[in-house]
């Protein structure tokens, strides 16, 4: 099997100007094609400078880095989207960098401290102010006769 | 980019340091993850999963970048593209249906391409200034030319080619893809696709050759 130029020179326009570079199948017939018709090598350096032309063509890198800005950009969207109250804690707890068990410990200590603040604060015998005591004291204070100032 | 900061919580975790602006962003993250494929990758993201995430645009974005680049011609439009785009997927990961059984990268080929399509609609063709000397003494010998005006008018040839050429060229040519996954993101067959190779590249040649002043062979 042999290949034409007609058929060579397709071949170079679909893979390029390195025949060692085309897919398997008709690699071997192209290099063969190559040995056997010199004028086809004139092809191939027609084609390397097309080539070269095409390769000038303007290309720019990004301005630092893209894939942070974009990871950035990401971030506090979701964030807002996926809050939750045990996230939420999970995060706190990441960045003080607590262990487990002193949370626990923190947290047990915490509602201790409430339950007991709120069983004062309910039963409070010495601060209850009776009514009666309320209009004596009221009766007290309009009947004063001292010095207002 | 990856430095393993050590085994910390008893899972093996990466410091993944993203530069923005000037601001170093890290991301610490399952080292597993870094293995994965980007289909796997999805999945996690579905998920909610922003480690996934960040990998996959560190893995990717400058390649879809690079197509972008190449369809707009501008550095900034082909940057805003890419972000509005892996944003786009981050805020609705489900688009990505991995029943369809496409490989991501050229699911987002096609989303990329045809998002720098439109943008390109909207925006004029880069004027060249029609009086632009190009022809030579020596036809061929191009390196005498301003670089400035070649890439501007090798830029609007490549403009000027039909849509789907203009593709094919900047996946195949530019990119380096197989025929098979330029074929796929174009949605077009094998051959087909060399077809459209074959004609932009006929084209471009007959143009340039014309400017340079050796006419059409």
């Amino acid at each position: 099997m042999t290949m034409n130029d007609k058929q060579f020179k397709d071949k170079l326009l679909m893979y390029g100007a390195d025949v060692r570079n085309w897919p398997k199948g008709i690699r071997s017939l192209g290099l063969k094609a190559l040995n056997s018709f010199p004028e086809l090598q004139k092809l191939v350096e027609e084609e390397e400078c097309f080539e070269r032309v095409l390769r000038t063509r303007q290309y720019e890198e990004p301005d630092g880095d893209l894939a942070g800005r974009i990871v950035a950009a990401a971030l506090p969207r979701k964030k807002k989207v996926q809050r939750k109250l045990g996230a939420f804690f999970s995060d706190v707890f990441r960045e003080f960098s607590l262990s487990r068990r002193a949370l626990t410990a923190v947290s047990v200590s915490l509602i201790f401290t409430l339950i007991i603040g709120f069983t004062i604060g309910f039963s409070n015998p010495s601060g209850y102010t009776s009514a009666e005591q309320y209009e004596t004291r009221l009766e007290d204070f309009l009947n004063y006769e001292g010095d207002v100032l | 980019m990856a430095e393993i900061v050590g085994p910390g919580d008893g899972r093996q975790r990466d410091a993944f340091s993203l530069d923005h602006g000037g601001r170093q962003i890290s991301v610490d993250m399952d080292v597993k993850l870094l293995h994965l494929e980007d289909e796997s990758l999805l999945c996690r993201i579905q998920e909610g999963s922003h480690e996934a995430f960040a990998i996959l645009v560190d893995r990717h974005s400058n390649r879809f970048y690079r197509i972008a680049y190449r369809l707009v011609s501008s550095r900034d439009d082909a940057e805003d593209i890419v972000q509005e785009m892996f944003l786009k997927l981050w805020g609705r990961p489900n688009l990505w249906d991995p029943g369809k059984g496409a490989k991501f990268t050229t699911w987002f080929y096609r989303i990329i391409i045809n998002r720098c399509f439109d943008h390109h609609k909207k925006k004029k063709l880069i004027n060249v200034p029609e009086d632009i000397e190009f022809a030579d003494e020596n036809p061929g010998q191009d390196v005498l030319f301003d670089m400035h005006q070649k890439q501007a008018v090798l830029e609007r040839f490549i403009r000027e080619l039909p849509e789907r050429q203009q593709q094919a060229v900047n996946l195949c040519f530019y990119e380096g893809l197989s025929n098979n996954e330029a074929a796929q993101i174009i949605g077009v067959k094998v051959k087909a696709l060399q077809s459209l190779v074959m004609r932009a590249k006929t084209t471009l040649k007959y143009k340039i050759k014309q400017y340079l002043g050796g006419g059409p062979r």
